[in-house]
C-alpha cells in the first residue's frame, strides 16, 4: 500500500508540481511577461500576458509539414527529449529546503542536463537537413561553449564556499548547498559571491538563447537557425522549452545564491503554531510562490532589461564576451572562495 | 473544449510571413511601420515570422512579376494550414501602375485564393491592421471548420 502511494507521489511529481505542469504554466508565464515588458520599455502597449499561451495552443492545432529532406523519426523526436530533460532538470532543483527527488542528483548532474535541450535543437536542426539549421546550429555549439566556462566555475565557487565551511573541501550537493543558507543566510550576501552572481545573471541569457546572445537563433538573419523547418506541434514545443528554461535558470539562481530567504519561510510557518503534513505543505506551498516572484524578478533583471538595451551581438563577439568578461568574474569569485572570504 | 482553446488562440496569435512579388519597396515599409511603437501590431498577437513554415498569414505585396510567381507559390504551398493570404497595396490586385507590362503576370487571384484584400498605393496602416484583423477572423473560421 506504502508502495503505491509513494509512487502516486512520485507521479505528481513529475507530473504536476515541480514536473510539468508548473514548468508549462510558469515558463510560459515568464515567458509572456518578459514580452509584455520589452513592449513598455519601447514605448508599445505590447502583447497580452498570456500570449505565449496562445501562441503554444495556436501551434498545437497547426499542421506539422516534414521536410523531404529530413530524417523522420530525429526531426520529430528531438524536441520531446529537449523538453522532458528540462522537466527532470527542474525536478532537481530545490524550491528552498525541498526537493521532488532529494540525494540523487547535485549540481555536475544538473550540467550535464541543461546541455541536453541544446543538443536537442542542434540535433532537431541537422536532421532537417535545412542550410539556415546548419549555420544556426554551428552558433548554437560556439554559444554553448562560451557559457560553459562561467558556469562551471560559478558553481566551483559555490561549491568551495559551502565545502569550506562544511569541511567537505568541495560541496556539490545541492542539500547542502540549501542547508548552509538555512543556517547562514544567502551566499549572495557573502563578499565572495557577488562576482559570482552577476556572472550567473549574465550567464541566463546566454543558456536561454535570448537578446543580446541569439546569433544562434537570429530570426531576422537566418530565420531562427535551427527551428527554421519546423511547424505545427513540434515548433510548440521547442518554443514552449525555451520558456521553461527561463524558468530552470532562474530558479538555478535562486537555490544557489538566494537559499537563505528559505529559513525566513519555515520560520514563520513555525510561527503560526503548525506542525506535522500541513506545516510542511504550507512551507513548500509559500516556498514556491516566493520562489516564482524571485524568478519574475531576474527574468525581468536578466533578460527582459537586457533585451530592451542591447542589439545582437556577433557570434565571435559572444565567445569573446564569455570567455574574459563574465568568466574573469567567476574567476575572482572562485579565488576569493578559496581565500576564505 | 480543447477543440475551442485552439480556435480560440489561433485568432489571437497570428504570425505574418512578408513576400516581396516584385514591389516598389513601398508596401514593404509600410508593413514594417505597422509593427513600429506607433501602431503596434503585437498588442493583437501579430509577429514577423522569420520561416513560412512559423506562419499563419502571408502577406503578399507587388505586383508578382514573372520571376517571382513560382518563389511566390512555393513559399505559400510551405505555410502550413490553415493559413490566410492577404494582399497589401492596389498592385497584386490589379497591377496598379505596373499593368500591362511585359513582366507583370497578376493579378495574385489567378492563381491562389485570396482571402483579404487592402487596397491603397501605399495602404495606411490603420488599413493594414483592419485588414490582418479580418483575415485572423477568417483563420479562426478555417480552423473551427476543419
Amino acid at each position: 500500500m506504502s508502495i503505491v502511494i509513494s509512487a502516486l507521489q512520485y507521479l505528481g511529481y513529475i507530473l504536476i508540481f515541480p514536473g510539468f505542469l508548473f514548468c508549462f504554466l510558469v515558463g510560459l508565464l515568464l515567458s509572456g511577461i518578459d514580452r509584455k515588458l520589452v513592449a513598455k520599455m519601447q514605448k508599445r502597449v505590447g502583447p497580452p500576458v498570456l500570449q505565449p499561451f496562445y501562441d503554444f495552443f495556436k501551434l498545437c492545432g497547426k499542421e506539422t509539414i516534414v521536410p523531404a529532406a529530413a530524417s523522420k523519426t530525429v526531426f520529430l523526436m528531438a524536441p520531446l527529449v529537449g523538453l522532458a530533460a528540462l522537466v527532470v532538470l527542474q525536478l532537481f532543483i530545490p524550491i528552498f529546503q525541498f526537493t521532488a527527488f532529494s540525494g540523487m542528483a547535485d549540481i555536475i548532474v544538473i550540467l550535464y542536463l541543461l546541455l541536453i535541450p541544446a543538443l536537442a535543437q542542434i540535433l532537431g536542426g541537422a536532421a532537417s537537413g535545412s542550410p539556415y539549421a546548419g549555420v544556426g546550429l554551428s552558433r548554437e555549439m560556439v554559444t554553448i561553449i562560451s557559457c560553459e566556462l562561467p558556469l562551471v566555475l560559478v558553481l566551483l565557487a559555490v561549491a568551495k564556499t559551502v565545502g569550506s565551511a562544511t569541511g567537505e573541501g568541495l560541496s556539490f550537493s545541492f542539500a547542502s548547498i540549501a542547508a548552509y543558507q538555512a543556517a547562514n543566510g544567502s551566499l549572495i550576501l557573502r563578499l565572495s559571491m557577488i562576482p559570482a552572481a552577476i556572472a550567473m545573471l549574465m550567464v541566463i541569457p546566454g543558456e536561454t538563447g535570448n537578446h543580446p546572445f541569439d546569433a544562434a537563433e537570429a530570426e531576422t538573419e537566418i530565420c531562427e537557425g535551427m527551428l527554421a523547418e519546423y511547424s505545427g506541434a513540434p515548433l510548440g514545443i521547442f518554443k514552449l522549452s525555451h520558456a521553461i528554461k527561463m524558468l530552470t535558470l532562474t530558479s538555478l539562481f535562486v537555490a544557489l545564491f538566494l537559499g537563505g530567504i528559505g529559513s525566513g519561510i519555515a520560520q514563520l510557518v513555525a510561527l503560526m503554531g503548525l506542525t506535522g503534513p500541513a506545516a510542511n505543505g504550507l512551507t513548500v506551498l509559500l516556498g514556491a510562490i516566493v520562489t516564482v516572484l524571485l524568478c519574475i524578478v531576474l527574468t525581468v533583471v536578466s533578460i527582459s532589461f537586457v533585451h530592451a538595451v542591447t542589439a545582437r551581438l556577433k557570434i565571435e563577439q559572444i565567445f569573446k564576451f564569455y570567455w574574459t568578461v563574465v568568466s574573469g568574474l567567476a574567476l575572482i569569485s572562485l579565488v576569493l572562495a578559496w581565500y576564505g572570504l | 473544449m480543447f477543440k475551442k482553446l485552439i480556435a480560440e488562440s489561433t485568432a489571437k496569435s497570428p504570425w505574418l510571413f512578408h513576400i516581396n512579388a516584385g514591389s516598389c519597396n513601398g508596401c514593404d515599409i509600410e508593413l514594417v511601420s505597422v509593427l513600429t511603437p506607433r501602431y503596434d501590431a503585437e498588442r493583437l498577437g501579430f509577429k514577423l515570422a522569420g520561416s513560412p513554415r512559423h506562419a499563419d498569414i502571408v502577406v503578399v505585396t507587388g505586383p508578382v512579376t514573372a520571376q517571382s510567381l513560382p518563389r511566390v507559390l512555393r513559399a505559400i504551398s510551405q505555410v502550413p494550414e490553415p493559413r490566410c493570404i492577404v494582399t497589401m497595396g492596389s498592385c497584386p490586385q490589379s497591377g496598379n501602375v505596373f499593368r500591362g507590362s511585359y513582366s507583370v503576370v497578376g493579378p495574385l487571384s489567378k492563381y491562389v485564393h485570396v482571402d483579404v484584400d487592402v487596397a491603397g498605393c501605399a495602404p495606411k496602416p490603420q488599413a493594414v491592421i483592419d485588414g490582418l484583423a479580418l483575415a485572423t477572423k477568417i483563420l479562426k473560421e478555417k480552423r473551427e471548420a476543419k
